[in-house]
């Protein structure tokens, strides 16, 4: 599905049929696969870096800056590389890969929300490589850390698109308004809608991804009543896309779909929701370390109460962990240290389409969510209880109906009968 | 009783005992009735668990709650228990509505599409059933087969039930991972048959809530049900509320208002 062919761009992944399954296995033939990997690295390497030392250098010197050691920086490879459900043979692959992603033609748009990826990836007090390397990949353009500005800034992309055609990665984050023509959205110098700017990008991009919820499925500024006809980017251009939903994504999965994209050039697998399968195939609640409490019935049932300071299930208190797919409980948000549950507050289906329309009450157990009839505000239990109680009443009222009814033709049938009662009579004797 | 028995002949005309449900469907009958009301009181745990299991003292209600629900998280499962019953009277239905489903077609005693066929015919006589049952006059004749408004109430309360499994697969695919040990027919068949009702609904929040208010329908339906054999056996003294246990129920070739007047 995602898998499109950009061989014509990039590396050496000329094999369309090239099959790529990290879930399962990686393929019937690892060596080949291996050889693959390595001269598209090779590549790639050679096409992105002056020489041998700049090749080796380049990443020390970046993580030195923030104080991550050598060894941290193999231990988050290791990590990633597991987190990418791939064999511990590609753990210096993947390294090679960081490291080359650092140097890789880049584009990160902004469109309407609130950056929260952006702070998100940025802002760190203290980064973990993934953060470190979004830092110091070859941004051409992100308005939020870019030197040039206005005319600039319009042309430092035009010509990125125009030198790196079906090379660069295009990461767009926030929603597109489409109403009135995009007009709701404009951006830069030449005012040009969001609209325009994404298609005009997304058409010659290498690699398309879609961070977080609003650039993914619009997220918050498409949330009912949708004034300004937010879509989310798969809706605005042909080419396939990677989503990398959440609010915010984690900034592993953003790394690691990047990662894949170029050890492979390919898109990883997606789920029906264009998500990557390493990343979000399981089911928070399934993978959440309080499942126990919930199995055993042992619910929080107020916020701090004793079953919260237990670590109890989060389920009576809105937890949407049921309905959410992300890897939150596995690869953990906050410098890979926390996760909504963990602390202490349940999951808000963040990286689940419409999530502000369909999650909602964030506090409340799901059954306690309006149901959507137009003109009708109330639970689907309260509604329930409403039409039972409408039922009883017009059983109800049935019964006493057809007492009444029942009596009055009674009497008058006993009337007829006492009228010609000597009928009767005659009959009986005989 | 000789005597009674002729008075009552009298008045009302004679009695024949008519065969309405055979075993088979007396079974089906019970068999979907438990599992149903399994089902209801379970679904009500899952939506809202209730029972809290393994209270601390301040979450228990009285003493003997605080009691009985001590222990360790093992000795509870309540909720393990409730989904695992929920699941097993799901199964029951599941197969009850396609055996439903092919003895309405195929059923040699009494194949429910008969009481559809011919529409228009039928149509009428389930109006002149809804006229009867205000006014208490006009009864169609309909003791010796399934009258026609009972066949439409009971075919849209099947398409409840069917929406309320399909609903349900699709909450129950959700928690697949991979392929199942069955093989991966199974999670595939779940979500080809389910999975527009994630779009339909509005997700799988949606799709619970669904779930949940088709599950008032059909407690409505159990309300109706019950409530409109007791009238009719009350009204028409014919024992239609024996026909689910004994399978037999009563004719008149009177009735007792054409008796009357």
């Amino acid at each position: 599905m995602a898998n499109d062919n950009r061989s014509n761009s990039n590396g050496n992944n000329s094999d369309p049929d090239f099959k790529w399954d990290p879930l399962r296995f990686i393929s019937k033939k690892p060596d080949e696969v291996l050889k693959k990997v390595d001269d598209r690295l090779d590549v790639l390497e050679k096409e992105y870096f002056s020489d041998k030392k700049d090749k080796e250098e380049n990443l020390p010197n970046i993580l030195e800056i923030y104080g991550v050691s050598r060894r941290d920086f193999l231990k988050w490879t290791a990590f990633l590389t597991s987190a990418l459900m791939l064999p511990y043979i590609f753990e210096p692959r993947v390294a090679r890969a960081a490291n080359i992603l650092t140097r890789t033609p880049f584009i990160w748009l902004d469109m309407a929300d609130c950056m929260g990826n952006t702070e998100g990836f940025l802002r760190t007090a203290h980064p973990t490589p993934a953060e470190i390397i979004l830092n110091y990949v070859s941004v051409n353009y992100m308005e939020s850390i870019m030197a040039p500005a206005g005319y600039q800034a319009e042309t430092r992309r035009t010509e990125t698109v125009k030198k790196y055609k079906g090379k660069y990665i295009l990461v767009v984050e926030g929603a597109i308004p489409t109403g009135m023509d995009g007009k709701f959205l404009t951006i830069g110098a030449k005012g040009d809608t969001g609209l325009k700017i994404t298609k005009e990008t997304a058409k010659h991009a290498g690699v398309i991804i879609a961070v977080g919820n609003c650039a993914a499925y619009g997220g918050i500024p498409a949330a009912n009543p949708n004034p300004t006809s937010a879509v989310g980017l798969s809706s605005v251009t042909n080419r396939s896309v990677i989503n990398i939903p959440a609010c915010p994504a984690n900034p592993v999965n953003l790394v690691g779909t990047l990662v894949e994209y170029i050890l492979i050039g390919k898109a990883p697998q997606l789920d029906s929701l264009g998500r990557p399968l390493w990343a979000y195939s399981g089911r928070l609640h399934d993978n959440c370390y309080r499942r126990g409490h919930f199995e055993a019935g042992e619910y929080v049932r107020q916020w701090g109460d004793d079953g919260a300071k237990k670590q109890y299930c989060l389920y009576m208190m809105g937890c949407k962990g049921p309905f959410t797919w992300n890897n939150c409980t596995t690869a953990e948000y906050n410098q890979d240290i926390s996760f909504p549950m963990r602390a202490g507050h349940g999951c808000i289906g963040c990286s689940q389409p419409a999530f502000w329309d369909r999650m909602t009450p964030f506090e409340k157990p799901n059954a306690d969510a309006k149901i959507i009839i137009p003109g009708i505000e109330a639970t689907a239990d309260e509604f329930g209880v409403g039409l039972f109680a409408a039922a009883g009443a017009g059983i109800a009222a049935h019964a006493i109906y057809t007492g009444v009814k029942k009596k009055k033709e009674h009497k008058k049938s006993k009337n007829e009968k006492n009228d010609d009662s000597g009928k009767n009579d005659d009959n009986k004797k005989e | 009783m000789g005597l009674i028995m002729q008075n009552k002949n009298s008045k009302y005309g004679e009695i024949q005992l008519v065969h309405r449900m055979t075993v088979i469907k007396r079974i089906i009958h019970w068999s979907f009735f438990a599992a149903i009301i399994n089902n209801i009181i379970t679904g009500f745990y899952i939506a809202y668990p209730f029972l809290i299991f393994g209270k601390t003292p301040t979450q228990a209600d009285s003493l003997s709650t605080g009691v009985l629900n001590s222990g360790e998280t093992y000795q509870a499962f309540i909720m393990t228990w409730m989904r695992e019953f929920h699941f097993i009277g799901a199964v029951i239905i599941d197969v009850i509505f396609f055996v439903w489903l092919y003895l309405a077609f195929f059923s040699w005693k009494e194949p429910l599409y008969k009481s559809f066929i011919p529409f228009g015919d039928k149509l009428e006589e389930a109006w002149r059933m809804l006229k009867h049952y205000f006014t208490l006059k006009d009864r169609p004749k309909t003791g010796r087969y399934q009258d026609p408004l009972n066949a439409i109430i009971f075919t849209l309360f099947h398409l409840l039930i069917l929406l309320q499994m399909l609903t349900g697969f699709q909450m129950y695919v959700a928690s697949f991972t991979g392929t199942s040990a069955v093989g991966a027919w199974w999670p595939w068949l779940l979500h080809f048959s389910t999975d527009w009702t994630l779009v339909v609904f509005g997700g799988l929040t949606g799709v619970t809530l669904v779930h949940l208010f088709i599950m008032w329908l059909i407690i409505i339906f159990i309300a109706y049900h019950v409530y409109i054999e007791v009238w009719r056996s009350i009204m028409w003294k014919e024992g239609d509320i024996l026909i689910p246990f004994g399978g037999y129920k009563y004719m008149r070739n009177k009735s007792e208002s054409e008796s009357d007047i």
